[in-house]
């Protein structure tokens, strides 16, 4: 036991490399299948992002959505007026999510607190009701941006199956490892000390503001990124991938796989999704009901989500362990 | 003219019901400083106790009666969770609320299924009016919804009803004191968190109240909280967090707007955000936000 | 698991390889050789091991039409025990290889998944059923867009996809594709069966004014109706966009009041249509007088569900078609309608009615074609004609999969009339198949190949 969070504490990359790797493999024993993984494995990329916003910075953003979502239409029209190669796609659509996320991150740092959290709201709503009408034409409204026969590829490789997965797996992994060596450096130290005094920092001569936008576009950077594989894997884009139930679906899975702790939010992710579309079946019409309870209760009794959960079951069962030793 | 008046009173009746929600929303997080995402799903509940208590025992039974039903139920949603999340995060109480919100949507829809449910007018409130009768500027016939009109008086009276009770009155005083400072409140021995309770109750009594006079308009549904939270919300936020002259200020302007661009349609459907963007930016606190509130 | 299927999967790569060599050289050879051929190749969950065959039901459970995918998945189940034990409309549709003991001697099985009325969502739980549980055919769906979206995914991974309710004309339209097939009608029929009633009955020198869901249906829909009633004399004064899921229409219908429209045309379907109706009535669009006649209200796509959330003081006297309606007196609406009475304890919609339908359609194409494999079947389906399903002499169009019919246009009881709480609509006319079919190649797209890319 003791040994093994040894092992946990000193190879973290390592072991969590492994687990997304091997995922595939032993998913299907508790009723998953390869392309729920790699959604799966999509959607942690974009809550690992978003703690680096929420979880270090405190600023609940509802707009996240807009990075995602403008991200997959990029991809989208790039694979239909282009070509069906993912590298040309990814690049230009992660150039536009980051470029969205330095001009509404602008807009919208300079607020705090709940004014920010409506701000990034109000820009991704209209962002969606657009698309939907205004922008009909070329997003393909309500019937989502249809791409007939196509089949993305990777030197000429379809991005399908087994290859896909690995190919988002890579993609987080390389996310991980980045996101723990930014909390570990001094703009994560810093990011830290917004969330816990913001004005006490300013004092010290920092530009917070600075270190607020370079979160808010980091987290946006990785967002694009998810957005643009969520198209490599599926050849199409609905209009829900810029309502703002995408940013809150983020928010919940964050919340439940707990802040601040990069693991955490992967987790949630990954418990969210595989709750959607494993546990809901025998659940049938009242899975939604239940996830909302769970959600509740988490918030209530976990305010650090299941990685507190488990940190707090660890340490009692240290404790007790230690206490029959002691005896 | 006639056109311009219909617009306006169009629009004065869409605010009426934003208002409505607004208000309990502001007065219970000006008060309690807590952000209740459930506020949507109390009007709900409201809504469909309504439908069920008017359509056994008639409608004015149901205004009597809901408010007392909402009061109670806002009593122990405060007592048995929103009180607990006073000293968490406003993160924390959106994500709870929300969490609440969803499982309230979901057991309505559990027992009255998804899709909507009619909510018959009283007859008194049925039919149209004849505005030029009364009116002498308006030339020609016009008419308007009588219900709608019930609305527009019903808010209206309501807010300035809570004006009265917040201003005039010895629990309003106390519960202005609260917001300042409620701990001083406390060492001058005023039970305040009774008092609290209280306006968590009163918060509820509003939501009961837009239930039973938008539900005939709006319809009955089990998603239908949601869709009046966010813009009702976006109204608080704009007028300024805790603000009830904001709040009310900000609902008329979001009204209008609604109303005059009902025939400029890529516009109409992202106005309340584009002026919830401009109003945020050029007043950092909204209309009539305080500082330091929820920033 | 996965493992295995991978490995079938380079197996199979190879023996679509050699399929693709047998079939060139079978191109001379007589035809059952060529039959071997495709009798080897893999395409989606084909071929089907064991001696179940395995089919996926996606309705909304959550959302705004959850109400629909229930009764749908009612339907479904129904269609089920019909297809393994015989009865329903098993006894009285022509032709019918059906006989009551599964598909080609396979019992039938099925798995539910939610589309939670989103595309992305109902992509994913498909994609569940197709990946994990090994769907053979993907049958729902309750709103166009989502439709369109699980037709693409259906078609990309090889697996034949039953449309549900879906009325848009994208879906046989420009978004049509080889491995779907739509058996209820669209509004582009509802355009031409309405316009011609609507004048008989309002007169030819009307002025319309019309209220559109800003999204694709709404857009076909406001289109099919503008022109069919400007074919009949109307004129349209205006037609206003109106988001999707507004609870309140009342700015739109003050314009509506202001206009000197003299009908005003509803392009709503679901919780939008029944709060524009209830507050256009509110509105007393129903009683005004404007150019001298009694201002009217049209609903071009009516439902019973949709009709009792309005409730029958809302609805009465008002105009629409429907696909189909549990009243008919037909031997094959008899059929379906008392066995899903003893089931359940009420009648169906007419959402239950197309998905049932649509199962024992694909089953019976099965039977048909004597196989699973995919293009054999959709061979079968293609140019089908039937009948003994609620609808009279029924053609599934080769060239866009559609379903061609006659087309009911109803109108809503009074609350005197109506004999019962879901005897919500009266059949006033039929328009003929004749009338309503249109030609093929007017909306655009491409079916694309049997076998998929």
């Amino acid at each position: 036991m003791i040994s093994l969070v040894s092992i946990l504490k000193r190879f973290p990359l390592t072991i969590f490399a492994l687990v997304v790797l091997s995922l595939p493999f032993w998913f299907p024993y508790i009723g998953g299948y390869v392309g729920l993984a790699t959604k799966m494995t999509i959607w942690a990329l974009f809550a690992l992002g978003f703690d680096l916003l929420l979880g270090f910075t405190g600023y609940l953003s509802f707009g996240h959505a807009i990075f995602f979502g403008m991200s997959a239409y990029t991809t989208g029209l790039m694979f239909k007026h282009f070509s069906a190669e993912i590298i040309p796609a990814m690049i230009i659509a992660v150039i536009v999510g980051t470029l969205a996320s330095v001009a509404v991150g602008y807009l919208t740092m300079k607020r705090s607190g709940i004014y920010f959290s409506i701000l990034t709201l109000a820009f991704g709503e209209m962002l969606h009701s657009s698309a939907l009408s205004t922008f009909g034409w070329f997003t393909g409204g309500e019937n989502g941006l249809t791409l007939p026969d196509l089949r993305p590829v990777l030197f000429g490789i379809r991005m399908d199956g087994l290859t896909m997965y690995f190919v988002t797996a890579f993609f987080l992994i390389v996310g991980y490892y980045i996101a723990m060596r930014i909390s570990k450096s001094p703009f994560g130290l810093i990011l830290r000390a917004i969330k816990s005094n913001s004005q006490r920092l300013e004092y010290t001569g920092i530009d917070v503001q600075k270190y607020k936008l370079g979160a808010f576009v980091l987290s946006a950077v990785y967002a694009s990124v998810a957005g643009s594989l969520m198209v490599v894997y599926e050849p199409y884009v609905g209009t829900e991938y810029l309502h703002w139930s995408t940013s809150g679906e983020l928010v919940i899975m964050s919340v439940m796989g707990g802040l601040g702790t990069l693991i955490g939010p992967i987790i949630g992710a990954w418990f969210m999704l595989y709750f959607e579309n494993v546990l809901s079946v025998p659940l049938g019409e009242e899975w939604l009901l239940v996830l909302g309870l769970i959600f509740m209760a988490v918030v209530i009794f976990l305010p650090g989500g299941f990685v507190d959960g488990v940190k707090k079951l660890y340490n009692k069962l240290t404790k007790n362990s230690a206490d029959v030793e002691g005896k | 003219m006639n056109n311009f008046f219909l617009q306006t009173l169009t629009g004065l009746q869409i605010s009426a019901l934003y208002m409505l929600i607004a208000l309990g929303l502001t007065l219970v997080f000006g008060t309690l400083g807590v952000v209740n995402f459930a506020h949507g799903a109390l009007f709900m509940l409201g809504a469909y106790f309504a439908v069920e208590i008017a359509s056994q025992f008639g409608f004015e039974v149901a205004i009597v009666a809901v408010p007392i039903l909402l009061f109670i139920v806002g009593v122990a949603l405060e007592r048995g969770l929103i009180r607990h999340f006073y000293e968490r995060s406003h993160t924390d109480q959106i994500l709870v609320t929300f969490g609440l919100a969803i499982v309230i949507g979901e057991v309505l829809k559990t027992i009255y299924g998804a899709n909507n449910i009619p909510f018959a007018k009283p007859t008194w409130g049925t039919g149209i009016l004849r505005l030029d009768e009364y009116l002498p500027f308006l030339d020609g016939a016009v008419y308007y919804p009588k219900w709608r009109l019930i609305l527009v008086v019903v808010s209206f009276s309501t807010v300035a009803a809570l004006f009265i009770l917040l201003q005039f009155t010895k629990f309003g005083l106390i519960v202005r004191a609260g917001m300042r400072d409620s701990q001083m409140i406390a060492f001058l021995g005023v039970n305040i968190t009774r008092r609290f309770t209280i306006v968590f109750g009163i918060g509820s009594i509003i939501a009961a109240i837009a239930g039973i006079f938008g539900g005939p308009i709006t319809q009955v549904e089990p998603e239908l909280g949601m869709k009046l939270l966010i813009p009702s919300f976006l109204v608080v936020v704009v007028g300024g967090m805790g603000s009830l002259p904001g709040a009310v200020l900000a609902s008329l302007i979001f009204g209008m707007a609604i109303s005059f661009t009902a025939e400029y349609a890529p516009i109409q459907q992202i106005i309340i955000y584009l002026i919830a963007v401009v109003i945020l930016l050029v007043r950092p606190r909204g209309l009539m936000g305080k500082k330091g509130l929820m920033e | 698991m996965t493992k295995k299927s991978d490995i079938s999967k380079t197996v199979s790569r190879r023996s679509i390889l050699k399929a693709g060599a047998l079939g060139t050289a079978a191109m001379s050879a007589p035809m059952f050789y060529a039959k071997n051929a495709w009798a080897e190749s893999q395409i989606g969950n084909y071929p089907i091991e064991g001696d179940t065959v395995m089919l996926g039901f996606n309705v909304p459970q959550t959302g705004a039409y959850a109400d629909e995918g229930a009764d749908e998945l009612r339907a479904y189940k129904l269609a089920v025990q019909h297809l393994n034990n015989g009865g329903g409309m098993l006894e009285t549709m022509t032709p019918n290889k059906l006989t009551g003991a599964g598909i080609l001697g396979k019992k039938v099985d099925f798995v539910v998944g939610d589309t939670q009325t989103k595309a992305d969502a109902a992509r994913t739980s498909a994609r569940r059923m197709i990946e994990r549980d090994k769907i053979i055919m993907l049958t729902g769906g309750s709103s166009s867009g989502i439709a369109i979206a699980q037709q693409y995914l259906a078609s990309e991974m090889g697996i034949i996809f039953m449309a549900g309710l879906t009325h848009s004309n994208d879906t046989t339209g420009k978004d049509k594709r080889r491995y779907g097939f739509r058996h209820f009608f669209n509004a582009e029929m509802t355009g031409i069966a309405l316009s011609p009633i609507l004048a008989d009955t309002y007169g030819k020198d009307r002025r319309a004014f019309h209220l559109t869901a800003d999204y694709s249906w709404g857009h076909t829909q406001h289109d099919a109706m503008k022109r069919g009633t400007e074919a009949q004399g109307w004129t349209t004064v205006n037609n206003l966009m109106t988001p999707v899921g507004g609870p309140d229409f009342s700015q739109y219908l003050t314009a509506v009041l202001a206009s000197d429209a003299d009908v005003l045309v509803l392009n709503h379907y679901g919780k939008d249509m029944v709060n524009s109706l209830t507050q256009a009535v509110e509105f007393g669009m129903r009683e005004l007088q404007k150019n001298g006649k009694t201002m009217e209200v049209v609903v071009p796509l009516f439902s019973r569900l949709m009709a009792q959330g309005a409730g029958s003081s809302a609805i009465q006297g008002v105009l629409g078609t429907t696909n189909w309606n549990w009243t008919l007196q037909d031997a094959g609406s008899k059929a379906f309608v008392e066995a899903f009475q003893a089931e359940y304890g009420f009648p169906p919609s007419m959402a239950a009615h197309t998905c049932y339908c649509q199962t024992l359609l694909y089953a019976n194409a099965c039977e048909v074609a004597g196989t699973f494999y995919p293009p054999e079947v959709i061979k079968a389906l293609e140019g089908f004609e039937f009948d003994g399903m609620g609808n009279g002499p029924t053609l599934y169009r080769a060239e866009d999969h559609q379903c061609f019919k006659d087309i009911l246009v109803v109108k809503g009881k009074s609350p005197t009339d109506k004999t019962g709480e879901f005897d919500l609509l009266e059949i006033v006319g039929t328009t003929p198949r004749d009338v309503v079919t249109y030609d093929a190649s007017i909306f655009g797209g491409e079916l694309g190949p049997y076998e998929p890319v």
